[in-house]
């Protein structure tokens, strides 16, 4: 087996024993990037201090012995919107094309503190706004299992390097799923922690309310490895909370489904596998439950009225004042109208201006107040449903990943979501695990299952996710 | 359908200049996705219900200086250089006031 075949755990027990250093596994990666990212374009930027890195992390490892951390000399790819000091960070945008970042994100200090090699920076929708990683204006990722079609996003590059084996693990951004639904268009593990649990300093700040940073890994293992990481109370993100916030449920080996939810929409196939899927967990002694969420059908309604709010104020800030791209007009509004004009696709154009309309003064209260009312209605029924079950499943997405070009009606794109929002909604954790195959024009295509558990409960999705994989 | 004045006023609004062929294009985007979220006037939601913990708090840091191996401790130099347009230590930008006022 190849080295950057190994999955993290595998990789450190094989870097504590001296079997390997940590310079082979970074070859290793740099080796498979060479062969397959002119085809995939998964990375925007490979390091070009990746073996230097490489051989900090073997010395340390020298120095710390039994004490290393399971993350030291580990090769991953970073998303592009998460800031590393001195490196580019561009949200795949061009208005910061340039942008030098000034400081580390919180996530990005931890995993340097663990030791962890940085690859380079992965592809993404700008500015997070999509589930295809199409909007980047830095071309198209590949789905490394059919090169047609679209590895998912937003967090697409991250998706496809670990899925193509370019890196061990990765990390992405998940404001409406878009770590869970690359993950599972990919074929691999995807994790969404509580709102809180990870610090958002140092994240190209799509949705305040909804963003979370989180782990893309091949086994459930390894992102629970890294999720201990990265997660923690932080005295720069206010959001962040800490470990005993909220109380850890008691296992009651019971799964909560939400039948009338998936009553429609799903392809066909896909509810085969999930129905599958529920039957092994039968054999493995858990008892599925029906829950009923009524407000989950109105989810990604809810979804896109907060989420585009959010955005139009978050991205106020590029105006070409104090860094980016600053075109000159003929006065400040003109430098406002050209910077953000030329800085800005079409996508992320069009959700300012939904964000725009539904907090003006006439809407505000149709729109948003009701949006923030239903949140509240959503998360009680959740918190409701999760008292009766250890977790609730749904498949990660309605369909198979999507052939590149198709989603060409942006509603069209955004139904994607529609089981991944809730969590982000809400805060609830989520984690997608691979269910198995679908056939689509001769080629297996991965589909997720996607578990939601109690805030602060992770430890529920690790546990059944493991199941699942067994 | 929503206007052309609306979206207009709203790309005023978002400081964002739009060709006519934007403008068309976001009229009929804008008025599918707002059909559609428009679902959620017609429902009920209980407004007494809280969002689940954590339940706002003070989260207010002391007013002391941060600590030295805190993130953003050291980095104005890199600040200073994002500047489009810098004049030693100050940030070059437009005047705005235009009068004695």
């Amino acid at each position: 087996m190849k080295l950057n075949q190994l999955t993290i755990a595998e990789a450190s027990k094989k870097l504590q024993a001296g079997e390997i250093t940590a310079v082979d596994l970074a070859r290793a990666c740099l080796d498979e990037i060479k062969k397959r990212d002119q085809d995939i374009h998964a990375y925007i930027e490979v390091f070009d201090d990746v073996e230097d890195q490489a051989r900090a992390a073997d010395a340390l490892r020298q120095a710390q012995g039994k004490n290393a951390h399971p993350l030291l000399g580990i090769p991953l790819a970073i998303k592009d919107n998460i800031l590393i000091e001195g490196r580019h960070a561009s949200a795949a945008s061009k208005i910061l094309e340039n942008y030098v970042a000034s400081y580390d994100a919180t996530v990005i200090k931890k995993l340097k503190g663990a030791g962890t090699v940085f690859i380079g920076r992965v592809n993404m929708d700008e500015f997070a706004t999509g589930s295809t990683t199409e909007s980047s204006c830095y071309g198209a990722t590949k789905n490394p299992v059919d090169e047609a079609r679209v590895p998912g996003g937003s967090s697409g590059g991250s998706a496809a390097a670990v899925a193509a084996h370019m890196c061990l693990g990765a990390l992405g951004t998940d404001t409406g799923g878009s770590i869970r639904e690359p993950a599972a268009f990919c074929g691999i593990v995807g994790l969404k922690p509580t709102y809180g649990a990870v610090s958002r300093s140092g994240l190209v700040a799509m949705g305040s309310s909804l963003d979370q940073a989180g782990p893309l890994t091949r086994s459930v293992e390894d992102a629970e490895i890294i999720f201990d990481a990265i997660r923690g109370q932080d005295p720069l993100d206010a959001t962040t909370i800490a470990d005993n916030v909220y109380p850890k449920p008691t296992p009651k080996k019971k799964i909560g489904v939400p039948c009338t939810l998936l009553q429609q929409g799903v392809e066909v196939d896909v509810m085969q596998k999930f129905e599958a899927s529920l039957q092994q967990f039968k054999t493995k002694g858990f008892e599925i439950v029906d829950v009923e969420i009524p407000s989950a059908a109105l989810a990604l309604a809810i979804y896109y009225v907060i989420m585009p709010a959010e955005l139009s104020s978050n991205l106020a800030r590029y105006d070409g004042v104090r860094y980016g791209l600053a075109l000159k007009g003929k006065d400040l509004f003109e430098d406002y109208a050209k910077s953000r004009g030329a800085g800005f696709g079409d996508e992320v154009r069009r959700r300012i201006m939904l964000g725009t309309y539904v907090l003006s003064a006439g809407y505000y209260d149709a729109y948003y107040g009701k949006a923030i009312a239903a949140r509240a209605a959503l998360a009680g029924e959740f918190a409701q449903a999760l008292e009766k079950v250890d977790v609730i499943a749904t498949p990660t997405t309605p369909t198979p990943a999507t052939k590149i070009g198709e989603k060409t009606d942006p509603l069209s794109m955004y139904l994607l979501d529609i089981f991944t929002v809730s969590a982000n909604i809400t805060g609830n954790p989520a984690l997608s695990v691979p269910m198995g195959f679908v056939a689509r024009e001769g080629k297996q295509l991965p589909v997720g299952l996607q578990l939601t558990s109690a805030h602060g409960d992770e430890a529920a999705l690790f546990s059944i996710g493991k199941e699942v994989e067994k | 359908m929503i206007s052309r004045e609306e979206v207009q006023n709203l790309a005023t609004l978002a400081r964002l200049q739009l060709s006519d062929a934007e403008i068309k294009n976001l009229q009929k985007d804008m008025s599918s996705i707002l059909d559609y979220i428009g679902q959620l006037a017609s429902v009920q939601f209980d407004k007494s219900l809280t969002p689940p913990i954590p339940a706002l708090r003070n989260v207010l840091r002391a007013d002391e200086p941060r600590p030295a191996d805190d993130a953003l401790v050291g980095k104005e130099e890199a600040v200073r250089a994002a500047f489009p347009n810098r004049e030693g230590d100050y940030n070059v930008v437009r005047k705005i006031i235009q009068k004695d006022e």
